[in-house]
């Protein structure tokens, strides 16, 4: 008797630290590529040469749902390297802090947001300087980064109340693993005015195929 | 000495300097008072009515542009505006801002304020167009419609005020060419002139206030002091504003040190209508340049230099038998140190200028102006600038010596406000006072609301 107490015991153990885990992957329909931007030039005596480069669409899928908050989040980092974000596209989950890394070589940079999701102003700072500035975004939104020299360079966080997302690669294609199971709605984000949606049951150790087309 | 009747023996005459060396110059007011200021009290109640209409409309336009749609919208409008071919090879974005100003003085019109009356609103929309071809090659644009280049009370114009095409054949930015009608190397002020960039609604005191310095012609009657408010759009400043002159500049990059050289169809202060090639040629060239040092990020250190006629072709008839305007240079040397960190963003410059007056020795003058910024959040800013105007002494041909300006300061406060990305409201306030005038003092409002896209 005492070791059939034992066995269930163990049993219900097992199932709460590995609970059942399932996956999403599909395709999102990307829109095309915008222009790349042109960089403001004409009060700089001195210019180089060059070209930016392009950002190609990226969407982020993300289930939405009610899921436990986690007080040890993984520093993330969003750099500012030949006068472009990288990654131009961070989703986070909240309460993750963001540093802001200059990588230029001799270059100042400004990054501000202005967006309900958090705003702030980091200021010009060094390449060198320590600790690198940062913020810790607590708000779910979009927060679309800017900087106050460079005109051209935008930089989008999206911050997620939930810690299952991922980011497509250039063609749409995506694969979301680790996700409990249960009845969720899969969301797909393609930009500040589009974000597509499906609902889904997730059955432990199953594999689903959802897609999201451009035109449903 | 001069014969009886001749346009410098007048002035002379009526300053009344002949033959005394020791003696000061009577100054003239520099502004004649009374009856450009007088104006109906009906008028002024009907003036204000529309200045509170118009300020209600500023605000009314601030509330409703900063909403999330309206944001989102000009984000797009961005992004709409931006266009390439050939892979990217060629790409071209316009964009633009509209400016609303509205400015109200306690006397006359300061600076390059071209109006009779005590407030003006002036609107503004500015387009500009940049366009990257390949990784070598850079052209713009600036095309304004508004009221003249400077704020006035006048029909509205449409102007191409800046074009140019700029080469730059190695990446490293060693060396850049660049042709066309664009701003002057000198200085640290160009590159926040526009009002996005500009914390203040005007400009430092060095790029504005008009002297007794005038290039139409040869300033016998109006060199030692100033008329009327229309006259005084007739004289020119140490640098008009940005300088959008026409010729070709070089510029480049070596180490720590930078540099950057001109050559232009006009003199630094010369006015707006003298820039384009259209309407001056390069029979009196005016070369500058500038030297800069920036041992790190935050500290920027530039010495300028530049000389070159300043007489309009239509000074001629005005000049001495035998003499051209190629003969009366203006020469400038200039200093402008800049540091920013963190929110902190400071700058100054010092000019010192030199003009050949025909009829009298070199005026000489020295104006400075140190300015700093302070972004208290991250949209709200402050700003102050202290700037200050010494002006020599000048000799005439009869030994009369006396100065050829009232010494100035001007102190300048501004906030501002970006409500968003695209939109911000700076207001501003400035005391003036020059010394030993009558109307010496002076109180300066200004507003300005921009929308950038």
């Amino acid at each position: 008797m005492r070791c059939l107490v034992f066995c269930l015991c163990l049993l219900s153990a097992l199932t709460r630290s590995a609970p059942a885990q399932g996956s999403v992957e599909g395709q999102v329909d990307l829109p095309r590529t915008k222009s790349a931007p042109v960089m403001t030039k004409r009060y700089e005596i001195v210019t180089t040469g060059g070209v930016l480069g392009t950002n190609p669409p990226l969407a982020v899928v993300y289930l939405e749902g009610s899921f436990p908050t986690s007080s040890n989040l993984p520093t993330k980092q969003v750099a500012q390297k030949d006068l472009a974000f990288v990654p131009a596209l961070l989703p986070v989950q909240v309460g993750t802090k963001v540093e802001f890394p200059n990588l230029e070589k001799d270059t100042y940079h400004n990054i501000f947001s202005y967006s309900p999701a958090k705003r702030f102003d980091l200021g010009r700072y060094r390449p060198d300087e320590k600790p690198v500035p940062s913020q810790i975004f607590d708000v779910a939104g979009l927060v679309t980064l800017r900087c106050d020299i460079h005109e051209h360079m935008r930089g989008l966080i999206l911050v997620l109340a939930t810690p299952h997302f991922v980011v497509t690669d250039d063609s749409g294609h995506f694969r979301l693993k680790g996700l409990p199971a249960g009845h969720y709605t899969l969301k797909a984000w393609i930009d500040s005015r589009t974000t597509r949606e499906h609902p889904i049951d997730l059955k432990s150790g199953s594999t689903l195929q959802v897609d999201f087309p451009a035109t449903p | 000495m001069f014969p009886s009747g001749h346009p410098e023996r007048s002035a002379v005459e009526r300053n009344g300097v002949e033959g005394s060396r020791d003696q000061t110059l009577k100054v003239p007011q520099r502004y004649s008072s009374t009856p450009l200021r007088s104006v109906r009290n009906d008028e002024k109640v009907s003036r204000h009515s529309s200045l509170c209409g118009l300020a209600l409309g500023l605000v009314l336009i601030a509330c409703a542009i900063p909403s999330a749609k309206a944001q989102d919208f000009l984000d797009h409008v961005d992004e709409a505006l931006s266009f390439s071919a050939l892979n990217g090879e060629v790409r071209a974005r316009v964009s633009g801002t509209l400016d609303l100003e509205v400015y109200h003085f306690s006397g006359l019109s300061p600076g390059l304020i071209r109006t009779t009356n005590d407030t003006l609103f002036n609107p503004r929309l500015s387009l500009f167009l940049d366009a990257q071809l390949g990784p070598s090659v850079y052209l713009f644009t600036q095309t304004r419609v508004d009221r003249g280049f400077d704020p006035s009370d006048r029909g509205a114009q449409l102007r191409l005020d800046e074009y140019a095409v700029r080469v730059t054949p190695w990446e490293d930015g060693r060396f850049t060419l660049q042709a066309g009608q664009f701003s002057t190397v000198v200085g640290n002020w160009v590159p926040r002139h526009l009002s996005w960039e500009n914390p203040f609604v005007n400009a430092p005191l060095p790029y504005e206030n008009v002297t007794a310095i005038g290039d139409k012609s040869a300033p016998y009657y109006s060199f030692l002091g100033i008329g009327t408010p229309a006259e005084k759009y007739e004289h020119n400043p140490i640098i008009w504003g940005p300088s959008y002159a026409t010729g070709v500049s070089v510029a480049g990059k070596i180490g720590q040190f930078d540099y950057a050289g001109e050559i232009k169809n006009a003199s630094l202060s010369s006015r707006p209508e003298s820039w384009p090639i259209t309407r001056m040629d390069f029979a009196n060239p005016t070369v500058s340049g500038r030297v800069g040092f920036r041992p790190n990020e935050m500290w920027t250190f530039g010495f300028s230099a530049s000389e070159g006629a300043y007489l309009r072709p239509e000074a001629m008839s005005t000049l001495p038998f035998g003499r051209d305007p190629g003969d009366y240079h203006e020469r400038l040397f200039g200093q402008d140190i800049g540091f920013a960190w963190h929110h902190w963003q400071l700058w100054a410059e010092f000019f010192e200028a030199r003009f050949e007056v025909p009829g009298f020795t070199d005026a000489d003058t020295f104006a400075y102006y140190l300015e700093a910024k302070y972004k208290f959040t991250p949209q709200f800013f402050g700003a102050v600038r202290w700037n200050q105007q010494f002006f020599g002494d000048v000799t005439n041909s009869y030994g009369g010596t006396a100065p050829w300006g009232r010494d100035l300061w001007r102190a300048d406060l501004a906030v501002g406000y970006r409500f968003t990305a695209h939109t911000q409201l700076k207001l501003q306030y400035s005391f003036q006072h020059e010394k030993d005038g009558g109307n010496d003092s002076d109180h300066i409002f200004a507003a300005q609301f921009t929308v950038r896209f």
